[in-house]
C-alpha cells in the first residue's frame, strides 16, 4: 500500500483508466491562462480526461465551451489554438456551427437529409454538446458538463490561502515563442509527482542546496476543500538583500511582511508556484500509468526589458547566490541531476527513482512523516473518494 | 388578492431636484408579507381627486441588510402620482401599499460566482440598486459591472450610496456613469471633491459595446439586467442580442409610459360584458377608457396593480370581440394567441367585447 491507495494505483492501466473516467472527466480541468483566448473568435482546445473541449470567446466577450466533436460523424473539429473564427466548420463534410454551437449549415441538406428538412437546423438536436468554462485566479478551467458545479464551490475554500499575485496583470515569460516555459515527460505516475510537490519534509533534504533561500522551518501548510495550501517565507539573509538579489523584478502585490513562496496544489492536477518574483502554473498531465507530462508556464511583472536587465545585473552581483539556490546535493558533473544545482531536476530524479521501485515485490511505504508528509495520504484519500463515490 | 396594507412613512429624502426616496415602516406582523426579492416592486394606492389610482414603484432597498423598505420616485411631467408623492408625502403619513411582487429579480445566493451586468438610466436605478446591494453583500465571489446613464451630474439618483459602494467593493464592483448632457466644464472648477470622470453619451449601442469590451466578464456565468426608459431598454437589448448574448441571460424591467404616441382609435361606446368574481357585468366603455377603468368606474373591483402593462395582474381572457392593447410588456405571444389580454391596456375595436377574469 501507498498509505491510502494500493501500489497498483501507480502502475496499472486499470487504475489509469478509472482515474481518467472518474477524476479527470468529472472535475474542473486546467485549460490555460485567460490571455490565451483574448479576442472574440479566439479559441483553444484541450484534452480534459476523456473529453476534448474547446473554449471560444463570443462577441460579447464571454467564453463558451463545447465538446470538440462534430455531431455528424464525431470528427474532432478544431485544432489546438486559433484566431478569429466566425463559424466552425468540420473538415470532413463541412457541417458548420456558429460560435453558439448551433448547427447552421449542412451541404446538400435537402437531397441527403430529407428528414431534417421540415425543421430549422438548430432545432434538429444536432448542435454541439455544451460544456462549461470559467476563470479562477487568471486561469481557464473547463468542465465537461453543461451545468457544471460552480467552480467557486470547488476552489472557494483554498482561495484565501493563495498568494496576493494578480496573474492577469503579469506577462508570460517564454524562451521560445509559442512554447511554454518548461515541458518535460517524466517517467512516473502523476500521483508520484503530486505527492512530491506537496511533500514539505523533502525540501530541506533533497533540495538542501537549491531551495535554501526559503525558510522551510517556518512553512505554513494544510488542506482546504480538496486542495493543498503552502506558504513559506524567505530566509533572513535573502530577505535582507531581496531588492538586489531577486532574479526578476519583485511582485508589486507582495506585502513586505509576507514575502515568500505560496505553493498550493489544486485537485486533481494543477499546482501553482507563486513566489516573490514569479508566478507559475505546474500542470501534471497523465500520459500512461508510469508517464506524466509536466507543463510549466511562468509569468513575471509587466515591466520594461530594461527593468529586467537591471534586476538581473543586480541579482548576479548579490552575494546571496554564493551560498544559496544553486548548489547540488552531490559533487559531480552538471549533467547529473543531483549535482546540477537545479531543484526541478532533483525532483524529477526523485520521482523517477521512486517509480522504479514500485514493481519490486518488496516495495512498501515504511512510515509517514506526521507533519511534513501529512498531505501525501490526504491527497491519496481524496483520489480514493473520487473513484469510490463516482463508480457505479 | 390585491390586498392593501397601511404602512407608515419613516423617512422622506429629496434625492435630486426632481426625485424623492420614501422609506416605510413595516409592522412585525407583516414582515412575512413584505418579504421581497431584490428587483421587485411595491404597488401604492392613492385617492387623488376622488379617483382611485395605483402605481408601482421598485424597491431600491436591499432585503438582506436590515434596512427599511424604500422606493425612489422621480417626477414625470404632468404625472399624477409621481408629483403627488414628490409634493405631498411626509414622515408619519400612512400610505396604502400592496405586498412586493414582480418577476424581475436576481436569485442571489451566497455561493454564486457570477458577473452581473447592470444597465440603468434615470429612475431605472431603483431595482438595479437593490440587486447591486444584495449581490455585493451576499455573493462574496461575484462581480458587478454597472453603467448608469443620466442627463447631467445633478440628476444622478443615489449617487452617494453608489460612490460609497464603489469605494467599499473596489475589487468586485465597476461603476461607470454616462451623461447625455453634462454641465459645461467651467462649473466644475468650484468643486473641491476629488476628480470624477464621466463618460459622455447615452446608454446606447456604442456605450454597450465599449463597456463590454472594456470590462469583459471575469466569472463566466454572466447575467444582464436592464431597467430604464423605453428607448434605453430597446437599445440595450438590441445591442446585447446583436453580439450574441443569449436571451435567457437578459432580464428586463420596464416602467411603462411609452412616449410613442399610440394612434389606434377605439370603437366608441362599445358594449362590455365582463365575468368577474361570479358576477356578470354589462356596461358601456366610455371614450378613452380601458376595460379595466370602465369596471373600476362602475364601482367594481377588478384585480390590477401597475396599470402600466407590466405586471399582468389585470389579465383576463377575451371571449368575443376585439381589443387593442396600448402596451403589453407582460404577456407572451403564446398567451396573446390564447386570447389573454391586459385589461388595463385594452381599448375596444368592436362594438361588443366579452371578457372573463379567472
Ligand atoms: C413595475 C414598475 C416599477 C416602477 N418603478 C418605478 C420607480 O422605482 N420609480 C419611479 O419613479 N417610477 C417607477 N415606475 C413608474 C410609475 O409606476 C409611474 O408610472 C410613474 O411614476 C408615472 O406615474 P404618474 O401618475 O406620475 O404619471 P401619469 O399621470 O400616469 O402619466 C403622465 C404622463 O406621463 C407618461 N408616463 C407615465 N409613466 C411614465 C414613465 N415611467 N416614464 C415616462 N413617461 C411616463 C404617461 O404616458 C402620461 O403621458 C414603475 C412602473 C412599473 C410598472
Ligand atoms: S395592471 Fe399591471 S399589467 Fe395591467
Ligand atoms: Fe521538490
Amino acid at each position: 500500500m501507498m498509505h491510502e491507495l494500493p501500489v497498483s494505483a501507480y502502475t496499472s492501466q486499470e487504475w489509469f483508466d478509472l482515474e481518467q473516467k472518474h477524476i479527470f472527466s468529472k472535475t474542473w480541468q486546467f485549460a490555460g491562462l485567460v490571455e490565451d483566448v483574448a479576442n472574440p473568435g479566439d479559441y483553444v482546445s484541450v484534452q480534459a480526461g476523456l473529453n476534448n473541449i474547446f473554449i471560444v470567446k463570443g462577441r460579447d466577450h464571454r467564453l463558451r465551451a463545447f465538446h470538440n466533436m462534430c455531431r455528424h460523424r464525431g470528427t474532432q473539429l478544431l485544432r489546438a489554438v486559433g484566431k478569429a473564427q466566425k463559424a466552425i466548420t468540420c473538415p470532413y463534410h463541412d457541417w458548420t456551427y456558429n460560435l453558439e454551437g448551433k448547427l447552421v449549415s449542412i451541404p446538400k441538406k435537402e437531397e441527403e437529409f430529407p428528414d431534417l428538412c421540415d425543421k430549422e437546423l438548430h432545432d434538429c438536436g444536432l448542435n454541439l454538446h455544451e460544456a462549461s468554462v470559467d476563470i479562477f485566479k487568471g486561469m481557464l478551467f473547463v468542465h465537461p458538463e453543461k451545468n457544471a458545479p460552480n467552480i467557486m464551490e470547488f476552489f472557494g475554500e483554498v482561495a484565501p490561502y493563495l498568494g496576493p499575485h494578480i496573474p492577469e496583470e503579469l506577462i508570460e515569460y517564454k524562451e521560445k515563442k509559442q512554447a511554454p516555459f518548461y515541458t518535460k515527460e517524466i517517467n512516473a505516475n502523476w500521483k508520484i509527482i503530486v505527492e512530491n510537490y506537496i511533500d514539505q519534509y523533502h525540501l530541506a533534504h533533497l533540495h538542501e542546496g537549491t531551495l535554501n533561500m526559503y525558510d522551510h522551518a517556518k512553512a505554513e501548510f494544510g488542506w482546504a476543500g480538496s486542495h493543498y495550501h503552502f506558504y513559506e517565507p524567505l530566509v533572513p539573509a535573502y530577505l535582507a538583500d531581496i531588492k538586489n538579489a531577486s532574479p526578476y523584478p519583485l511582485m508589486d502585490k507582495m506585502p513586505d511582511d509576507k514575502m515568500g513562496a505560496y505553493v498550493p496544489w489544486l485537485f486533481p492536477n494543477i499546482g501553482i508556484t507563486e513566489s516573490e518574483s514569479a508566478w507559475n502554473t505546474f500542470h501534471a498531465i497523465p500520459l500512461a500509468p508510469d508517464r506524466t507530462l509536466v507543463v510549466i508556464r511562468s509569468k513575471t511583472m509587466n515591466v520594461s526589458e530594461w527593468e529586467y536587465t537591471k534586476q538581473y545585473t543586480k541579482s548576479m552581483a548579490s552575494s546571496v547566490w554564493k551560498t544559496m539556490g544553486n548548489k547540488g546535493k552531490y559533487e559531480g558533473e552538471a549533467s547529473d541531476p543531483m549535482a546540477s544545482g537545479d531543484f526541478m531536476l532533483e525532483d524529477v530524479y526523485a520521482c523517477e527513482q521512486q517509480q522504479k521501485s514500485l514493481s519490486s515485490p518488496l516495495f512498501s511505504v515504511g512510515a509517514q512523516a506526521k507533519k511534513g508528509e501529512f498531505a501525501v495520504s490526504k491527497f491519496q484519500s481524496v483520489v480514493k473518494e473520487w473513484i469510490e463515490n463516482h463508480q457505479d | 388578492m390585491s390586498e392593501f396594507h397601511q404602512l407608515k412613512v419613516l423617512e422622506v429624502i429629496k434625492e435630486t431636484e426632481d426625485s424623492t426616496s420614501i422609506s416605510f415602516k413595516v409592522p412585525q406582523e407583516l414582515y412575512e408579507t413584505f418579504n421581497y426579492k431584490p428587483g421587485q416592486y411595491l404597488t401604492l394606492r392613492f385617492t387623488i381627486n376622488t379617483e382611485d389610482v395605483r402605481r408601482s414603484y421598485s424597491l431600491c432597498s436591499s432585503p438582506v441588510i436590515g434596512e427599511p423598505l424604500c422606493i425612489g420616485v422621480k417626477r414625470v411631467k404632468d404625472g399624477l402620482v409621481s408629483n403627488h408623492i414628490n409634493n405631498n408625502i411626509k414622515v408619519g403619513d400612512l400610505v396604502e401599499v400592496m405586498k412586493p411582487d414582480g418577476r424581475f429579480f436576481a436569485d442571489v445566493k451566497k455561493e454564486n460566482y457570477k458577473t452581473y451586468y447592470l444597465f440603468s438610466a434615470g429612475s431605472g436605478i431603483t431595482p438595479i440598486l437593490s440587486i447591486l446591494k444584495t449581490v455585493l453583500f451576499t455573493e462574496e465571489h461575484s462581480y458587478v459591472h454597472m453603467i448608469y446613464g443620466n442627463r447631467s451630474e445633478d440628476s444622478i439618483m443615489f449617487k452617494n450610496t453608489l460612490d460609497k459602494l464603489q469605494e467599499n467593493y473596489k475589487e468586485r464592483f465597476i461603476l461607470e456613469y454616462t451623461l447625455s448632457r453634462p454641465k459645461s466644464s467651467w462649473s466644475d472648477l468650484w468643486k473641491t471633491s476629488k476628480e470624477q470622470t464621466y463618460r459622455k453619451g447615452r446608454v446606447d449601442t456604442a456605450a454597450i459595446n465599449w463597456f463590454l469590451e472594456e470590462y469583459p466578464p471575469y466569472a463566466q456565468n454572466a447575467e444582464y439586467y436592464i431597467c430604464g426608459p423605453g428607448t434605453m431598454i430597446e437599445n440595450t437589448t438590441k445591442a446585447l442580442k446583436s453580439i450574441d448574448v443569449p436571451d435567457e441571460r437578459i432580464f428586463i424591467e420596464s416602467f411603462g409610459g411609452s412616449n410613442l404616441k399610440d394612434t389606434t382609435e377605439a370603437f366608441e361606446n362599445a358594449q362590455l360584458i365582463a365575468k368577474l368574481d361570479g358576477e356578470t357585468i354589462n356596461t358601456i366603455i366610455p371614450k378613452g377608457k380601458t376595460v379595466l377603468r370602465t369596471l373600476i368606474d362602475a364601482g367594481k373591483e377588478p384585480p390590477y396593480s401597475c396599470e402600466a402593462g407590466v405586471c399582468s395582474t389585470c389579465r383576463c381572457k377575451i371571449k368575443s370581440g376585439k381589443v387593442h392593447m396600448k402596451i403589453n410588456l407582460a404577456l407572451t405571444d403564446q398567451e396573446v394567441e390564447q386570447g389573454y389580454i391586459l385589461s388595463c391596456q385594452s381599448i375596444p375595436l368592436s362594438n361588443q367585447v366579452e371578457v372573463v377574469y379567472t
